[in-house]
């Protein structure tokens, strides 16, 4: 009975703790928003004000960045996947020489601190002719999406149970109905998931953005640096709440798939 | 069929990587004329076969480097044993007690992974910082709290906030694929917690437990955001250096020598991994 | 069943949102150019008071008196990107595309150094005005447009009487720890011109004089005594030695009380209080023996850009007496061009500070290796 009781405590503390470290930063960030000001030590602000929030809304620039973030995303989890689900079936069901150490390249070269390319790849932009395009930008995203989009898919792909397909091929169906019936559907939350990581990878992508896309494409997180930097401490708070709800719609959108388990076999070679 | 991806990543990103490390070394021809217009106190070297090491004794020489790479190896030590740990609580204690608090818990560790980390960094600054909440609370307790905004112990501390999701799903998705079966077996034959853990949990969940510590290790490497928003002037990790040395001090050769040396560290813990990989794949009888 | 739903509605939110998106939200987006060949395509690497200036006051009135001719404002915060926009202007010139920008601001120091601007002193009359050394200063192509100071502002709550001389001020910093801050040079030019006052101090003036118009790397020797009083300022400033980044950085700490006594420039100091940022309890004043440095900042035509004319047009416009005065009146900056040209009031405003007495900066790669020196030899010393 004691033992029951102390363990429900200590979960409650635990709860407790992780609550206050992850979501306590946010909460007090979020309170600055609509504070005239904070004087160090009061618990509460010295006032509660929308005026922040008019500043915010007068700049027509955010709304139109975070639109273009999230088309942005949008493509390139299109594009990503168009390009990359291929090669995930082909690494994750063909054995062919030099899968993994391709695999391995593929991840090696995300190592590689985006900063000590920055000239590399607007020389190469150039040449291609592909500065202050679309394409160019998504371009840029898709590079950063590339492992998500192999890896996970191809430990999906992989994990599919051959006696299913070979069931339903000895039941007269077709290699594109066998596909579409039993490989994709069982490969879906993992493929899922990797969709999920990409989208939240794009959203994320600053400085590459801002080397391709300027004056043309302004994304949301290119504001954001200089916005968190050079703007009054409430006004920076107030940008961080509207700029996270597309982050935070999409969290309570995916809740139940991200939980399962297709993240650790993702990254597995096999 | 797996070809698009691997093009991609090779003209866009393997390419530009040779390039740079061939201006690293002196070479200042073709795709880096650009950047040797521009850039001050550069090594050259004429002939394509030669090479100069001279930017890398430039940068081994400086004092600040040591410290600072001595300061990244830190902070990622520290934060991957730190992550590592609290996901590995979080998953014990979702395996073995399916309850509330447990699926809040698990929650509550996935919620870093969609905060954008501009806003992350900014948010932990500001929780930290001399007029922050920790010090306010104390304060309102009649204590005094330090002030840990602006230093490397607030560096490890957004890092851990940043990485741990992804080492929890990682490693809960590990400790969940234990069969209940063993764990039972093993319980029945009289082990303890501990020992459950220990000789049944931790073996089958290593892989997982690699593939998270070395995510955790080369995102914080390499990190730029965090340690530019919380930590300290000096000293100060290797991204925000790199950054610096580019657009403030013009050296870019020195700056590109940093990223080699980030690279080589990321690769061996990326050795690490697929050595762990390995393993595994040799154990369950597939090499 | 839910999942098929939210796949029907993100999609079509995908399409919506990729249709009206591809067009590109930024001032160079083709909805928002007119004719291109009319179009001049500045880029600003600088606060958002020059923003404003240049987007309520400049640029309307260029535009109105050019009918027919637009200009797109490409305006970037603080120069946090000026790294890939310079990549990129040389980039482009190397292969010879479009740079995508005409004018430059804010940046001048790096694109001269990359010899990336015109020769327009020819067709720029206005610049034979304004004084040689200022001009000399900004290299080739960069021609001056307005000026500022650092002054030191101080909150006049806890500091009734400001120091008035260098030698008091680094006192006062001793006798109240924790209460003074400066940004760090290469984040800001507050920090760099705190940071280069205290180095003056030890440095003979004939040396200074050769340090802002050339690159004499040996004569660095001269900052030695200068480092290891910053260094051992170091216990007394804010945070015992914490320096935030950004000359909005020290901005934020003096407005939250947090410290009582930063360097800031002059025209952020008059924009900020209007802004009710910098609150009104807090004043600005300059020091002596030797005074804050302050400095010009300039605009420099693109070389391989093919609006040459009109961006040069632009550059004469800025020059004019009528916009030195919007300067001077909506920002607080000091005219680069004769004061004569100007209305008496201006005049006896800035009369005892012309840009030409204000202690200049020192030279690019002198600066660059301030930045770097700084960062070395200071903090955690």
């Amino acid at each position: 009975m004691a033992v029951r009781w102390v363990r429900s405590a200590l979960g409650a503390v635990a709860v407790l703790a992780l609550a206050t470290f992850v979501l306590g930063p946010l909460l007090w960030l979020a309170a600055h928003a609509f504070a005239t000001s904070w004087t160090f030590p009061n618990l509460l602000p010295d006032g509660w004000t929308l005026h922040w929030w008019e500043e915010v809304f007068a700049d027509a620039q955010l709304f139109s960045s975070v639109r273009l973030s999230l088309a942005f995303a949008l493509t390139t989890i299109v594009v990503s996947s168009v390009l990359c689900l291929p090669a995930a079936y082909a690494f994750g069901r063909f054995d062919f020489p030099g899968r993994r150490t391709l695999l391995i390249g593929l991840f090696a070269t995300n190592a590689f601190p985006k900063t000590g390319l920055f000239v590399s790849l607007a020389a190469l932009f150039y040449a291609f002719d592909l500065m202050t395009t679309f394409t160019g930008v998504v371009i840029v995203h898709v590079l950063g999406t590339v492992v998500f989009m192999t890896w996970i898919p191809a430990a999906a792909f992989a994990a599919v149970p051959r006696s299913l397909e070979e069931a339903a091929r000895d039941a007269g169906a077709g290699p594109a109905r066998v596909f579409r019936s039993v490989t994709l559907p069982m490969a879906l939350p993992g493929i899922l998931v990797a969709v999920i990581m990409s989208f939240l990878a794009s959203f994320d992508e600053a400085q590459g953005t801002y080397l391709v896309g300027a004056p043309v494409f302004y994304t949301m997180p290119t504001e954001m640096y200089s916005l968190v930097l050079n703007y009054p401490r409430q006004v920076a708070a107030v940008f961080s709440i509207l700029l996270s709800i597309p982050s935070v719609a999409l969290l309570l959108l995916v809740r139940r798939h991200i939980m399962g388990g297709q993240l650790a076999e993702g990254f597995q070679i096999r | 069929m797996a070809a698009p991806p691997l093009l991609l990543v090779t003209v866009f990103v393997a390419f530009p990587i040779v390039v740079a490390v061939a201006y690293s070394l002196g070479h200042v021809g073709g795709l880096n004329a650009t950047i040797a217009s521009i850039a001050r106190e550069q090594h050259t070297v004429d002939a394509w076969w030669q090479q100069t090491f001279a930017a890398y004794g430039d940068v081994f020489a400086d004092e600040r480097f040591l410290r600072d790479l001595g300061t990244t190896v830190l902070v990622t030590l520290v934060t991957t044993v730190a992550v590592v740990l609290l996901a590995w609580v979080i998953a014990l204690y979702l395996r073995m007690s399916d309850s509330i608090p447990a699926k809040v818990l698990s929650a509550l560790a996935v919620v870093p992974m969609f905060i954008p980390v501009v806003i992350a960094s900014w948010a932990i600054l500001t929780f930290y910082a001399g007029d922050g909440f920790v010090r306010t609370i104390v304060q309102a307790f009649g204590g005094d709290a330090p002030t840990l905004g602006y230093t490397v112990v607030c560096i490890t501390i957004g890092m851990v906030w940043t990485q741990l999701p992804f080492a929890t799903l990682m490693i809960v998705s590990g400790v969940q694929g234990v069969p209940q079966p063993l764990i039972e077996a093993a319980a029945d034959a009289g082990a303890s917690f501990g020992r459950i853990v220990r000789s049944v949990i931790a073996p089958m969940a290593l892989v997982p437990t690699v593939i998270a510590a070395t995510f955790t290790a080369i995102g914080t490497l390499g990190a730029f955001t965090v340690p530019y928003f919380t930590g300290p002037n000096a000293p100060t990790m290797l991204g925000v250096e790199m950054a610096g040395y580019f657009t403030s001090f013009n050296l870019p050769q020195q700056a590109i020598v940093m990223a080699v040396v980030v690279f080589v560290i990321a690769a061996g813990f990326g050795a690490l991994y697929v050595w762990a990989n390995f393993r595994q794949a040799q154990d369950a009888g597939r090499v | 069943m839910t999942g098929r739903r939210i796949a029907v509605a993100a999609g079509a939110l995908a399409l919506l949102v990729g249709l009206t998106a591809c067009a590109g939200n930024g001032p160079g987006a083709a909805s928002s150019s007119g004719n291109p060949a009319q179009t001049v395509r500045v880029y600003l690497g600088d606060d958002t008071n020059i923003q404003e200036l240049w987007q309520s006051t400049l640029i309307p009135g260029f535009e109105k008196a050019n009918p027919g001719v637009t200009v797109d404002l490409q305006f970037d915060l603080h120069a946090t990107n000026k790294t890939q926009t310079i990549a990129k202007l040389a980039a482009a010139a190397q292969q010879q595309k479009d740079p995508g920008i005409d004018l430059v601001e804010g940046i001048t120091d790096d694109a001269v150094k990359a010899g990336l601007l015109a020769d327009v002193g020819a067709s720029v009359p206005a610049a034979a005005g304004i004084d040689p050394k200022v001009l000399a200063a900004a290299g080739l192509g960069a021609i001056p447009y307005r000026a500022s100071s650092v002054l030191l502002a101080y909150d006049t709550a806890t500091v009734p009487t400001p120091p008035k001389t260098l030698d008091e001020l680094l006192q006062w910093i001793k006798d109240h720890p924790g209460r003074f801050a400066y940004n760090p040079p290469k984040s800001g030019g507050s920090g760099t011109a705190f940071v280069a006052t205290v180095l003056d101090k030890f440095v003979p003036a004939d040396v200074r004089a050769q340090m802002t118009t050339g690159y004499h790397k040996e004569l660095e020797s001269n900052w030695a005594q200068g480092w290891a009083t910053l260094a051992g300022l170091n216990p007394y400033v804010f945070q015992k030695g914490v320096y935030p980044n950004g000359n909005n950085g020290t901005i934020d700490l003096l407005a939250s009380g947090q410290v009582s006594m930063i360097p800031v420039w002059s025209d952020q100091f008059v924009s900020g209080q209007e802004k009710g940022t910098i609150p009104k309890t807090v004043a600005a004043a300059q020091i002596e023996n030797p005074s804050f440095t302050g400095g010009a900042t300039s605009v420099g035509v693109v070389k391989s850009s093919d609006r040459q004319q009109l961006a040069i047009k632009l550059v004469n416009f800025v020059l004019e007496p009528a916009q030195q005065q919007a300067i001077a009146a909506k920002i607080a900056g000091y005219p680069v061009i004769p004061l004569d040209k100007l209305p008496a009031d201006i005049q006896a405003k800035f009369g005892a500070a012309r840009p030409g007495e204000l202690r200049p900066t020192y030279f690019t790669d002198h600066g660059k290796d301030l930045n770097n020196l700084w960062d070395q030899l200071v903090p955690g010393h």
